[in-house]
């Protein structure tokens, strides 16, 4: 049954990765790689770490892909253009993709992790009585503390830049002051006048 | 013997297996579909009620098959695709709404132990599967080919984007609490928590503004007024929906009232203290539990439709005010505040992993 | 008390910069708007001077926080003097142009004090995920930093090339970090050290890790192989950024470097390593030299001057002995001080129409127009062409001892060959400046602390900048000591 299941989800993975890169039209391209992020979140399902899962399809799925989506269906993009330049690279994405499938090979026909040395802690499962949420989460917070909070000052980081780069004061434009609006009075705005007959009211 | 045990025994392991949990979906899929039927007879009830008119009234005693009607007719109808349309995504879209409408309902405990599959990542499941919602609109707005459905599409991701943000932080006060992401515990965690006596993290004033921006926000993430920009007939004819008839059309017309509905029974299992009595008294729980939750379902969706009776169409940039600039910032310093009072009297002593 | 207390106690600069950080940023957004970027910049420059400052007071030796995570030792602390140094020099010097740009952006020195946080974490990195979150939150303000004049489209393009470049790079590091984990079985440094040293022979995949996490840090020093992007976001970003970018991130990039290669691979793998490093260290110092003669804009000529000067300083890496980093520490640090003060040259000539300097021919006859710039533009380039008596000539004679001494004589012949053909061009400027013809009257912006930057480099790099050698090499030689555990 798992063993099914891993092969449906790495073989949906492998086959949207790659349409994500033939399909003609990039808002394919999108929609099949939510599909890959999908199929990784069920790899992960697989291994256990149902946390991961779920945060993959939420913050992928749900908010990453969702805004990517959004651009890419408002570019006005030259397929055929990019399909030729994606052409004429052909031979180094093929040489580095070479690279990095030996690399693999390697890795996966070469493990042999610190022998005879006690190994990261990282590598055993959460103690019992604890589910993989609490335990990522008790690990995060004590032993990776610095190195999580400093994540967060890089997602400040790029926020100021986001903030920098885009925000202008736009001049010549209405806006909305909640707060005026709230305070305004009818005293202030409204005139209650006599209108004399025949000659209406001076404004 | 359990239920899945004794297909189990009778089919031999995998069939038996597929067999159980294929009943079990169809047992949950089922009474939400008769639901929503009756959910959309209700809502048009109560909306006449508010405007002093009669609503639905001719087919069936009451006029209650009137819904059942509407399908009928729809589903006899000709599908229509447009010309420029992307075929593929345009019926893909509708089939993604309905079909992750009804796949929510799979962590939802009706009762004690009454659940489909009781992960323990329950709620982040509800959230995950709650952020995808927009890519049938998206997709259907997208694919539609049309200036009034793209607009549609568009307006709908940002709002279900941004409102998903302050959403979940109100999930991370109420996980706190219940110091667990699976629902039947978050339930159970709130037993008695307010004063010994009230069942509910609605009446604990810590949660109580959460409960609120939750019921609010529910309201943005299932498209209802006053916040149904996505689909606004006045400006956009009926947004992303606009070039979808029949049977596309009408899933995505059982998807966003199946949707409805699971808002209408998530609220009270995070806030209302789901299958349990609102007190603890121990000759309330003699009414099962389910009646207790589907009671607070009802009542929830009266406020729904209450709502929606009453409540004039926001502007665009309000909503996006609101969620931005109110909500996220609120609920963000609601979650301080809850963390903050939660370590101070010593919630989390006991929590695995607490050093 | 909680143990993370004493962690981030030991951690005392980095904390400084992260409550200053944030502070900056409320200081700025509720200050009013025309006092927002000078009130800022003052607070990000006391900032930096605490964080610098707090160094005086770490405790001797080695003190390891955060699980093994964070090491503060005499090595991480001489680097981060010169980086909160140059990290404040490029706030003051930024102070000028910004303001004559208009309108309080106040987000520059917010973003400078941040990648001063990052570079500060790079050099005290025990980890390699302390590496990797360091390196990423010294690039991402340094990306936005390139684009910050967004309207003018070519630092927008600097911008968008270093980042996709950086990105890349990024992926790179992160990849080769993967693979030495997988094969050590661990991401802290000195663990890695002793898992490898355990391994009966070296194993391929963790060669091929290495090679991608230098990769990764070739480019963030900006050396050849990876070098392409340097001159492209020099001349693109911003003048005052530019000299940002070749003066702290550098020396954060180099300290790193050394500290991964000595202190997570030594032993057997050293000899693996030591390869590439000389690979990179002549190629950047051979393309440096060769590139740079064709180069008519001033900021590419100092792009292609600083790979080659980065060439040079990995010259001290290469034999990875006490000695080479030692020279390594003291050619950082004054090629912080040559580079600084070249950029602040550039950047205080305005040319009649109120742009910045561009192209060599603009500061033809610099002499007689701004005899005093042109003076301190002739002593940093004679410094960093390495003539005798003054500062720059000792360093390249450091990193060339210290390869001599390893037994690396080709190196360090190849090393002198590249400098003397780098010169050239050096030469070639100060003829430039002192032989031709003026043909723009080029004014001085006339900031004073500008002026007093200058004056100060110009010494430090003039010959009376040798009576800071002999406690420059006791500083360098503890801080090289403390990579390599006795």
């Amino acid at each position: 049954m798992a063993a099914f299941a891993f092969y449906l989800f790495a073989g949906l993975l492998l086959t949207s990765g790659l349409m994500v890169i033939t399909a003609k039209n990039p808002v394919h391209s999108v929609l099949w790689l939510i599909l890959a992020f999908f199929n990784a979140a069920g790899l992960f399902i697989l291994l256990g770490a149902e946390f991961l899962a779920m945060l993959l399809v939420i913050v992928y799925v749900g908010a990453v892909a969702v805004l990517f989506l959004f651009v890419v269906m408002m570019l006005d993009i030259d397929f055929k253009a990019l399909q030729r330049g994606a052409l004429q690279n052909l031979p180094l994405g093929l040489a580095v993709s070479g690279v990095i499938l030996a690399e693999v090979l390697l890795v996966a026909s070469g493990w042999t992790a610190g022998q005879g040395v006690i190994v990261h802690e990282a590598l055993a499962g959460p103690p019992p009585g604890m589910t993989n949420t609490q335990w990522i989460g008790s690990q995060l917070y004590t032993r990776y503390f610095f190195v999580f909070s400093m994540s967060g000052l890089i997602l400040l980081a790029a926020m100021i830049g986001a903030i920098v780069l885009t925000h202008r004061r736009r001049v010549g434009i209405k806006k909305q002051s909640i707060a005026a609006q709230n305070a305004r009075t009818p005293g202030g705005t409204v005139a209650v006048g006599k209108a004399a007959i025949g000659q209406g009211v001076e404004l | 013997m359990t239920y899945t045990g004794w297909f189990v025994e009778q089919f031999g392991a995998g069939l038996g297996w597929f067999l159980a949990n294929l009943t079990l979906i169809l047992a949950i899929a089922f009474p939400v579909m008769v639901g929503v039927a009756l959910a959309v007879y209700a809502d048009r009830k109560i909306w006449a009620a508010m405007q002093m008119r009669r609503g639905p009234n001719v087919v069936g005693p009451f006029g209650i098959l009137q819904t059942f009607a509407d399908a009928a007719k729809l589903f006899l109808k000709e599908t229509i695709i447009p010309a420029g349309a992307s075929t593929g995504v345009f019926l893909l879209a509708p089939m993604i709404s309905f079909t992750l409408a009804l796949v929510v309902w799979a962590v939802m405990p009706f009762d004690a132990g009454l659940v489909l599959a009781d992960l323990n990542v329950g709620l982040l499941y509800i959230f995950a599967v709650s952020s995808m919602g927009v890519y049938g609109i998206i997709m259907s707005g997208w694919a539609s080919n049309s200036k009034y459905a793209f607009l549609g599409g568009l307006r709908s991701a940002a709002q279900m984007v941004s409102y998903e943000v302050s959403m979940g932080f109100i999930l991370v006060a109420v996980m706190m609490y219940a110091q667990s992401l699976n629902l039947s515990d978050i339930v159970l965690a709130q037993k008695g928590n307010v004063l010994g006596i009230l069942n509910g993290n609605i009446f604990n004033p810590l949660l109580f503004p959460m409960g609120i921006m939750f019921f609010i926000t529910a309201l943005a993430e299932t498209n209802r007024p006053p916040f149904d920009l996505p689909e606004a007939e006045a400006e956009l004819v009926a947004g992303y929906q606009v070039e979808y008839s029949s049977m596309s059309f009408a899933l995505f017309f059982l998807g966003e009232y199946a949707n409805i509905l699971f808002m209408c029974a998530l609220i009270p299992t995070l806030f209302l203290g789901g299958w349990l009595p609102p007190l603890d008294l121990p000759f309330l729980y003699a009414i099962p539990g389910f009646v207790w939750f589907l009671s607070k379902m009802a009542f929830l969706f009266f406020l729904f439709a209450w709502v929606k009776a009453t409540v004039p169409r926001y502007r665009y940039d309000q909503l996006m005010r609101l969620g931005w600039k109110v909500f996220l910032p609120l609920s963000l310093f609601w979650v301080v505040v809850v963390s903050g009072w939660l370590m101070f009297t010593g919630h989390f002593a006991a929590a695995p992993g607490v050093m | 008390m909680h143990p993370i207390f004493a962690s981030i106690a030991i951690a005392g600069p980095e904390t400084i910069l992260t409550l200053g950080s944030l502070a900056a940023l409320m200081l700025g957004t509720f200050t009013p708007k025309h006092r927002a970027l000078v009130v800022t910049s003052l607070f990000a420059v006391a900032i930096l001077g605490v964080a610098g400052f707090s160094l005086t007071d770490a405790p001797a030796g080695r003190s390891i926080a955060f699980d093994g995570l964070y090491v503060a030792d005499d090595f991480s602390a001489y680097l981060k003097v010169i980086i909160m140094a140059a990290a404040a020099a490029s706030v003051l010097l930024a102070l000028p142009w910004l303001q004559e740009r208009g309108a309080g952006r106040f987000e520059y020195p917010v973003l400078m004090l941040l990648a001063a946080l990052g570079m500060a974490m790079m050099v005290s990195a025990n980890d390699l995920l302390t590496l990797y979150v360091g390196l990423e939150l010294a690039a991402l303000p340094s990306y936005v930093l390139a684009a910050f004049s967004r309207a003018d489209d070519r630092s927008a393009e600097a911008g968008l090339k270093y980042f996709v470049l950086g990105a890349l790079a990024s992926g790179m590091l992160l990849y080769g970090v993967t693979l030495v984990y997988g094969f050590a079985g661990s991401t802290q440094l000195d663990v890695i050290a002793q898992l490898v040293s355990a391994q009966a022979e070296r194993s391929i995949g963790m060669l091929f890790g290495i090679v991608f996490i230098l990769a990764g840090l070739a480019f963030k020093v900006s050396a050849v192989p990876f070098h392409m992007w340097t001159p492209d976001v020099y001349e693109g970003a911003p003048t005052p950024v530019a000299a940002f970018f070749s003066a702290a991130p550098k020396a954060a990039a180099l300290g790193l470097m050394a500290r991964v290669l000595v202190v997570a691979f030594p032993g057997k793998v050293a000899a693996d390593w030591q390869q590439i490093i000389m690979f990179i260290a002549i190629a950047s110092m051979v393309l440096g030299a060769v590139a740079a003669v064709a180069q008519t804009n001033v900021k590419r000529l100092l792009a292609y001057s600083s790979i080659a000067n980065i060439g040079f300083a990995l010259v001290g890496l290469s034999p990875g002995s006490p000695a080479g980093i030692s020279a390594l520490l003291f050619y950082v640090t004054v090629y912080v001080a040559m580079t600084l003060g070249s950029f602040l040259v550039v950047l205080q000539l305005r040319r009649p129409d109120g742009g910045t300097v561009e192209t060599m021919a603009d500061l033809a006859g610099l002499s007689k127009t701004q005899p005093k710039l042109a003076l301190a533009l002739a002593i940093f380039m004679f410094s960093l062409a390495g003539i005798p008596p003054l500062l720059g000539f000792w360093p390249k004679f450091a990193v060339f001892q210290a390869a001599i001494a390893s037994g690396l004589l080709g190196l360090a012949i190849i090393g002198f060959i590249a400098s003397v053909v780098a010169a050239f061009y050096y030469l070639r400027l100060i003829k430039i400046m002192y032989f031709d013809e003026p043909a723009v009257a080029l004014a001085s912006e006339g900031s004073p602390v500008n002026g007093a930057l200058i004056a100060a480099c110009a010494l430090f790099c003039s010959p009376l900048g040798m009576l800071a050698m002999s406690p420059l090499a006791v500083a360098t030689a503890r801080a090289a000591a403390a990579l390599f555990p006795a």
